[in-house]
């Protein structure tokens, strides 16, 4: 008996040994009963309803453990996919053989990039593909999938699928990824992908007016969103043509424009359907395997789920960028700023994601909630081979906080002034100009220091 | 195959498993409990807690075998016919779960804590509920609705409610 | 020994995209007994938003937030919306179902004006009635009005609307440009315990005082700036996604990858500012991203205050924080003068 053959014996006495544990289970399973209606509470029955703290109806059913998530849906039939991870952060594809996980007893489809009619989505550019095909960009990077009966031999099956990488070079820093001669991750173009600049007033001007320049390096790393609920979605079709994706999405507007690109059909046909998502502080914002469980569903002609490990929330979904902020800020000897220099890399991952709006707000955000004439800002975002860099909670936001308010210590030590008097000196007024020279309103960045400080209790020291 | 038996939220429950099968999958995939998630597999992050024997364990980290004639206790398990669980109505008072997603693992440890002390400090509502991670809420607003419950518990009182606003003002 | 600091930060945060046009659309419909259903695109993920919508929706038609139920997240059944990104949900979906309820509420007033032998400029809604300004005598109940207006005269209240924040494109040379139709503000200071023997970093307490606007649900807000705070922690004292040379992912799990637990996080208080931006619905901005921002800086700022040591690089784990101690004692020994 040769190795496949082999394979395939032990194969049938496992499946056959799952086709026993189906017979034995209940027809239907028995429900555990809900509680009868409890009373609403008072504050959802005002009508003055603005500024109540009305409780959640949701907010009930998560307590009782009824929510449904996308993991907990079960549709007859269904299949579960999984999906191999390249592994090796920059490479050629020389050859993907997914015979011997077809042949599996249980594997009822697999996938690859090839098989995708549009291969590419994003929401500035569209340079992430659905599965690789020619070039893997990162170590999460997805290379084929696999539909099967049970999770497990889904996970099997992986195993079994034999790609063949001829590795390239890598570059894993954002500024030696700006260098002429660093490896590019896109080639031909350039790894600096999307720039931002804020000019107002003059820098120079202003530094030669100060009384002291304050100079810092700044850098922050790379997070992951860890929502408790993984990345997951059912796929499925009707007779009609017609594909209904559940998922964990927070923008289901964009996923079914995404879905419709991918797969080269009319809106129309698309129906994406959102639950109660278990978290998404950014990284629900596009998708991830959706269009290879269409597919999937597809071949199969039937519902297909796919739930992300958590191992692969950290190697395969978006992430925050890590930042490398430089600050030169001029200030007057009465620790007025009178001039601040920016300049920030942002470490933008294997594809652009949402790095492009990242990078705006970062740069605009940069200079602080603080009043001054002259501002220089310039940012750059930068291909490496790590995991791709989305939205997260700020987008760029906490990182130059990171900085400017570090470095806002520093002047006021330098200075000998209080924490708080040099922020109050400074900050925006109703009224104030932004960086960008938009005029503000309902500005209130004052008030929240002074509530902060006698929340707390803040002295000035002697 | 394991057969196993034991019960669930007080009901004799029985099944036939593949020896590999963890307690989570089969109160999700054969019982249809689908309270307790899946969000690690591996006993990091808490979010399929459940009691069994009177003690919070990670369902992930226990086989079906081993639960064999043991009294398991979920989330599905907590409120009765007519009313919430005293814990269920702190929680939902408080507005102390937002996405939901590690609530009922978090509602079990609170649970088991209780059922052995219903005078914990906040100290030891904390550690309780350590091994559950949660990315939305910080948990302080847990703490506090596991104190109310405590106090809820103990002196028959109802739970904190919020005091609604007759009138709000707006601008 | 522990060394007890304090340090500020504060921060400001724009609401909706960076320029580029991110719609919302909603329907309201006003059923035959008064109560209301609410159609949205948008997708609840964990932050309340349909319950601040359903509070919105209900205020501008003068009913109780529990009348009103949300249906949203199915491009078949809700109308299109940009999503929950950008802490635009209350702001901008929230204008969105204020204009639509507004627009059903004019269907009512159509309706209730001969029923109660007025203008349609004299209605105002209130108290689950539709009534006279100044004459609240004069009166009918929603119940009534929508019920007639649908059955009798033919026209069910519904309303549906879209809503964009207004901006102007920023200069491809200098960025001037008005990007965002308006921005929020806060300020955090934290209080610390840092072990100069051990680098380690105890969190006492944090006061966070935030501005949102109105502040639609203040129980929600504080959510917020309280699960805003714990992702600070976390940046600030230990997440980090480590790669090795080859560019694998060497702690893809939570075993390695450090987050905060209950046992991390300190005691948080929280004020709302008073604000009220004419631009928001019902005065409100949005506060779901702003909560994380200054978290990790009031942090730093606070370890300085306690050891003198600055930490330029996050996270600011023990290790590093010791190691900077150590290296500032050694540069103190060596400027002892002899």
């Amino acid at each position: 008996m040769n190795e496949h053959s082999r394979i395939l014996e032990r194969e049938k006495i496992e499946i056959e040994t799952l086709r026993d544990a189906e017979l034995r289970l209940p027809a239907v399973a028995p429900r555990e009963p809900f509680p009868i209606e409890p009373v609403t509470p008072d504050a959802r029955q005002q009508t003055r309803a603005v500024g109540q703290r009305a409780t959640r109806p949701d907010g009930r059913l998560h307590g009782l453990g009824q929510t449904k998530y996308i993991d907990d849906l079960s549709f007859p039939g269904m299949l579960y996919a999984r999906i191999k991870r390249a592994g090796i952060a920059s490479a050629r594809i020389k050859r993907i053989d997914t015979s011997a996980a077809e042949a599996m007893p249980g594997v009822m489809a697999v996938l690859t990039g090839k098989e995708i009619p549009v291969n590419s989505f994003g929401p500035s550019f569209q340079d992430q593909p659905v599965l690789v095909d020619e070039f893997v960009f990162h170590a999460g990077d997805g290379v084929a999938a696999v539909a099967a009966v049970t999770e497990q031999i889904a996970n099997e099956a992986l195993d079994k699928i034999i790609i063949e990488y001829e590795p390239l070079p890598a570059v894993l820093d954002p500024v030696a990824a700006m260098r002429d001669d660093s490896p590019k991750v896109h080639a031909p173009n350039s790894n600096i992908y999307a720039t931002k600049v804020i000019r107002k007033g003059d820098v120079e001007k202003g530094f030669a007016e100060s009384d002291h320049i304050f100079e810092g390096r700044y850098s922050t790393q790379m997070i992951e969103h860890v929502s408790l609920e993984p990345h997951a979605a059912v796929a499925d079709w009707d007779a009609n043509g017609r594909l209904t994706i559940y998922a964990t999405i927070g923008r289901i507007t964009l996923a079914r424009s995404d879905m419709a690109r991918t797969l080269k059909m009319p809106m129309s046909r698309i129906r994406i359907v959102g639950t109660i998502v278990g978290g998404n502080f950014g990284g629900k914002n596009e998708i991830t395997q959706e269009p290879a469980l269409a597919l999937l569903s597809k071949k199969t002609g039937r519902p297909v789920k796919g739930v992300f490990t958590r191992g692969e929330e950290f190697t395969s979904t978006t992430t925050r960028h890590p930042i490398i902020m430089d600050y030169k800020t001029g200030v007057s000897k009465t620790g007025r700023i009178i001039a601040r220099q920016i300049r920030l890399v942002l470490d933008g991952g294997a594809y652009c994601s949402w790095s492009e709006t990242t990078l705006g707000k970062a740069c605009i955000l940069s200079p602080g909630p603080y009043k001054i004439d002259n501002v220089l800002a310039e940012a750059f975002v930068v291909y490496t081979n790590k995991t791709m860099t989305g939205a997260m909670r700020g987008f760029g936001a906490p990182q130059v906080c990171f900085a400017y308010e570090s470095q806002m210590d520093e002047i006021a030590a330098k200075l000998g002034m209080d924490p708080l008097e040099i922020r109050l000196l400074n900050a925006f007024d109703e009224g104030s100009p932004s960086p960008t020279g938009q005029v503000l309103h309902s500005v209130v960045v004052k008030e929240s220091l002074r509530k902060a400080a006698d929340r707390f209790g803040w002295e000035p020291r002697p | 195959m394991t057969d196993v038996t034991m019960t669930v939220n007080g009901q004799m429950r029985s099944a036939s498993v593949p020896p590999e099968t963890t307690l989570l999958q089969l109160l999700r995939d054969q019982f249809h409990l689908t309270g307790a998630k899946l969000g690690c597999d591996v006993g990091d992050c808490g979010a399929c807690t459940v009691i069994v024997d009177g003690q919070a364990v990670n369902s992930c980290l226990m086989l079906a075998g081993q639960a064999d004639g043991r009294e398991i206790v979920t989330i599905e398990g907590l409120a009765s016919r007519d009313r919430l669980h005293a814990i269920q109505q702190c929680f939902e008072n408080s507005g102390a779960l937002q996405c939901g997603f590690c609530g009922p693992g978090v509602l079990m440890s609170a649970k088991a804590l209780l059922d052995d002390n219903l005078n914990p400090t906040r100290q030891e509502i904390r550690d309780a509920l350590s091994g559950n991670l949660c990315r939305c809420t910080g948990y302080t607003k847990m703490i506090e609705a596991v104190e109310d419950a405590a106090r809820m518990l103990r002196d028959g009182t109802p739970a904190k409610l919020t005091q609604a606003r007759t009138e709000v003002p707006v601008p | 020994m522990k060394r007890r600091g304090r340090g500020i930060a504060c921060m400001w945060y724009p609401i909706g995209f960076t320029v580029s046009a991110n719609p919302s659309a909603a329907t309201v419909k006003v059923n035959e007994d008064g109560t209301a259903t609410v159609l949205t695109g948008t997708v609840e993920t964990g932050q309340g938003s349909l319950t601040v919508l359903a509070q919105i929706a209900a205020e501008a038609l003068g009913i109780a937030t529990d009348d009103v139920h949300v249906v949203s997240a199915d491009t078949d059944a809700t109308p299109m919306d940009t999503g929950a990104i950008a802490s635009r949900t209350t702001y901008v979906t929230g204008n969105a179902i204020f204009l639509a309820a507004e627009a059903a509420k004019a269907i009512l007033f159509e309706a209730a004006a001969p029923m109660l032998g007025v203008k349609v400029s004299q209605l105002e809604a209130k108290d689950r009635k539709i009534q006279v300004k100044s004459y609240p005598q004069r009166n009918a109940s929603i119940a009534d009005v929508a019920l007639r207006s649908q059955t009798v005269l033919g026209q069910p209240a519904i309303g549906s609307a879209s809503w964009n924040p207004p901006t102007v494109a920023m200069d491809p040379e200098t960025g001037q440009g008005k990007p965002f139709a308006t921005y929020v503000y806060a300020t955090q200071i934290a209080e610390v315990d840092v072990d100069d023997e051990t680098g380690e970093v105890e969190l006492l307490r944090i006061a966070a005082a935030h501005d949102c606007g109105t502040a639609i649900n203040p129980m929600l807000v504080e959510g917020q700036v309280e699960g805003g705070i714990s992702m600070g922690v976390g940046m600030a004292l230990q997440e980090e996604m480590l790669f090795d040379a080859n560019g694998r992912h060497i702690n893809p799990n939570l075993t390695n990858y450090i987050m905060p637990t209950s046992l991390d996080m300190p005691e948080i208080t929280v004020d709302i500012v008073q604000g009220f931006d004419s631009t928001g619905p019902f005065g409100a901005k949005g506060v779901g991203e702003p909560t994380a921002v200054p978290t990790s800086a009031a942090i730093l700022n606070a370890i300085h205050d306690a050891v003198g040591v600055r930490i330029y690089s996050l996270p600011a784990t023990a290790e590093k924080v010791l190691a900077a101690i150590k290296a500032k004692r050694a540069t103190g020994q060596k400027q002892i003068p002899a």
